[in-house]
């Protein structure tokens, strides 16, 4: 992935490329609004990492002009203001989520590959398939290996969601914030709880365990053959 | 406006003390007038009976008594005919002559006599009152000179009855004038209430409207603009060096983080649970950070801007919905009782977080196979839920202290985990919503109560 990464501070700076290269990825970096909005104009990048206050341009105006001329790179807006006020700004300003300071790598990691993959998957699709685990989107049918699965109407949003985003790894708050639909910070880890209960009914009884933790990090629905 | 308003106020309170003052002196003023018109009227009265005695003595004198006898019969001419009445008697009282028939069988002497005069009632018809001057003259004969004061009494109607009026007008134009006087004091004093309210409930940047006042009022108004305008810039001035700190401590703190997540991956055996351990730490420190500037960020009321029309009952049906599966964990039944609708308006993460606070914590302090039970209901303009757990509940001693930053009850310390923040921010949630928190007993456990306003 090529990615254009428009921060000010130094520091957050060289963490995230240094994160991102470690991830194979590509990063390329401008400190200046302006100098941010020329280059996500002319280059090609597969994502753009915009902090909110930036000099020369302030970030929500870069991805409002980018957004003006047709650009539909997946932006990813980083804030050290954590207001509902702005998210729902930055998100109206045409960003596709919102990280606040100071963020675990990981959390960058996971949103930066939901915001991607939203970009590939059609959120019309009437079908969702992780090896022998399948959802139909219409009848609201959930089954493994054809044998029909029984799930509360939480359980399935939970499970839909993490199969959209099979084989990446998806955070608490990620969960909370698409499944659940409320900003808030669980005081005890009850996302665990809900994914226990729902790795019961998808994994249990069947050899390959397709529902994972991934620890310091979140959750991954995966078919372990393709790996 | 009220009327119970504007009877406490104080304007009106001052109105009623002048009128009653001004009542009292109006009645002073002319108590006075009447006492020393009278005064006047009865020295003129008595000197004129005096004059009018000694006159007709000096006929008696000259021309004896049937000198007296024929002035007395004689037809009066001009006023003495009309204010003078005689008597003149032999010494055993029988009449001899005069205008009166017979000597008063009962007198006495009154005030209104003065030194010269006696008063008879019940003697002369038609004239009960009367001033008289007797005078003793030879052979025990006697002369009495009667006059009449009835257009006094007739005037001391008329003050006593013009005396009411004006009381009578002095009171109800004083009542009214204060009533106006003071609903429009109310009014101003009404805004002035309003805006400060809504302040205090986070709203900063409301101010006193100006437009309705006018002189002491205005000055008192634009003065509370100022002070306001004064401590929203030192407020600002405070939450920009907290909000840095946190904000400095913060950014160190996600690179320490972020150095022991990768280290996590270049270490095995021993070390990785070392690393692990490490990790929880900062997250909690990192946690704790997040709450105590997100309590900071409701305190601030900058989330009012958020607010809009909300069903409470959803929410609640949300949380309980979140938290069943850890409750059932330990074998702990949740109740509701919720009503729907519940309309308010308010900030819907904010009302998640702080009833999941609330259930979280019923959760963790309810021991294995307890309940716990979900009442709310709307009434009375306002909208009630309660938390109630069959759990180890608080002691009445700390049921104040809880909801302060960091408090938590000793014996909470080493059997659960948490950072003693979480009653703090619910606190500040329904301090933000003008709500109310009230904890109490559920013997055994312990109940909470949540009072919002309701906007049905």
């Amino acid at each position: 992935m090529h990615i254009l990464l428009i921060e000010d501070d130094q520091g957050v700076a060289d963490y995230i490329g240094r994160g991102l290269r470690d991830n194979r990825h590509s990063v390329e970096h401008v400190a200046n609004g302006l100098e941010g909005l020329q280059r996500g104009q002319a280059g090609t990048f597969d994502a753009l990492i915009v902090d909110r206050m930036l000099p020369g341009l302030d970030g929500l105006q870069v991805i409002e002009d980018l957004r003006r001329n047709g650009n539909k790179v997946p932006v990813l807006i980083l804030s050290a203001l954590g207001d509902v006020d702005d998210r729902v700004n930055g998100l109206r300003a045409g960003g596709d989520d919102y990280l606040v300071k100071p963020f675990a790598f990981a959390e960058l990691m996971a949103r930066l590959e939901a915001i991607l993959r939203r970009q590939q998957t059609s959120s019309y699709e009437t079908r969702l398939k992780v090896a022998d685990l399948e959802m139909d989107m219409l009848s609201h049918r959930v089954s493994r290996a054809g044998q029909v699965l029984n799930l509360q109407p939480r359980e399935y949003k939970l499970l839909e969601y993490l199969m959209r985003h099979a084989g990446q790894v998806v955070t608490r708050t990620m969960l909370l914030e698409n499944v659940w639909d409320y900003h808030f910070d669980p005081q005890t880890n009850v996302i665990d709880v809900h994914i226990s209960r729902l790795r019961q009914k998808i994994d249990r009884g069947f050899e390959l365990t397709l529902l994972s933790t991934v620890r310091g990090a979140g959750y991954l629905l995966q078919d372990p053959g393709t790996v | 406006m009220n009327l119970k308003k504007i009877l406490a106020s104080l304007t009106f309170r001052f109105m009623v003390a002048y009128v009653a003052g001004l009542s009292l002196a109006v009645f002073i003023v002319l108590a006075l007038l009447f006492a020393s018109y009278s005064y006047n009227y009865f020295s003129e009265v008595n000197k004129t009976t005096h004059n009018e005695a000694l006159r007709l003595e000096a006929i008696y004198n000259n021309g004896g008594r049937a000198a007296l006898a024929a002035v007395l019969a004689a037809p009066q001419s001009g006023r003495a005919a009309q204010d003078f009445l005689y008597l003149l008697v032999d010494k055993d009282r029988n009449k001899l002559s005069g205008t009166l028939h017979s000597w008063p069988a009962n007198s006495y002497a009154s005030w209104l006599a003065l030194e010269y005069g006696v008063s008879f009632e019940g003697w002369a018809p038609g004239r009960e009152q009367l001033i008289a001057a007797t005078l003793p003259l030879r052979d025990g004969e006697m002369l009495l000179v009667a006059r009449d004061y009835s257009d006094m009494i007739l005037f001391e109607r008329i003050i006593v009855s013009v005396l009411l009026r004006s009381m009578i007008v002095t009171i109800v134009m004083g009542a009214l004038g204060g009533a106006v006087v003071a609903g429009r004091g109310l009014q101003s004093v009404d805004a002035i209430n309003r805006a400060v309210q809504s302040i205090m409930a986070g709203d900063f940047a409301k101010r006193i409207d100006l437009h309705n006042s006018g002189g002491d009022f205005l000055t008192l108004a634009i003065n509370i603009n100022r002070m306001l305008d004064r401590i929203q810039t030192l407020m600002e001035g405070m939450r920009q060096v907290s909000d840095n700190i946190a904000h400095d401590l913060r950014t160190p703190l996600t690179r320490l983080r972020n150095h022991l997540a990768s280290l996590q991956a270049r270490v095995d055996g021993d070390e990785q649970h070392t690393v692990q351990a490490l990790l929880e730490e900062a997250d909690s420190l990192l946690a704790t950070f997040s709450a105590l500037l997100r309590i900071a960020q409701v305190e601030s009321g900058n989330r009012l801007s958020g607010f809009s029309r909300l069903d409470l009952s959803v929410i609640l049906h949300d949380v309980v919905e979140l938290y069943e599966p850890l409750a059932m964990e330990k074998q702990i039944v949740i109740t509701t009782e919720v009503q729907a609708p519940l309309p308010l308006s308010g900030d819907r993460d904010l009302l998640f977080q702080a009833f999941a606070n609330l259930l979280d914590n019923a959760i963790k302090y309810t021991p294995e196979n307890g309940a716990i039970c979900i009442r709310s209901s709307g009434r009375d303009g306002g909208l009630l839920v309660e938390v109630a757990d069959s759990g180890v509940g608080i002691s009445l001693a700390d049921r104040e202290r809880v909801f302060r930053r960091f408090f938590r009850v000793e014996s909470s310390r080493s059997m659960q985990p948490g950072n003693g923040l979480g009653l703090s921010l619910v606190q500040a949630v329904v301090n933000l919503h003008r709500g109310s928190i009230v904890l109490s007993d559920n013997s055994p456990g312990l109940k909470v109560a949540v009072r919002l306003p309701s906007t049905a």
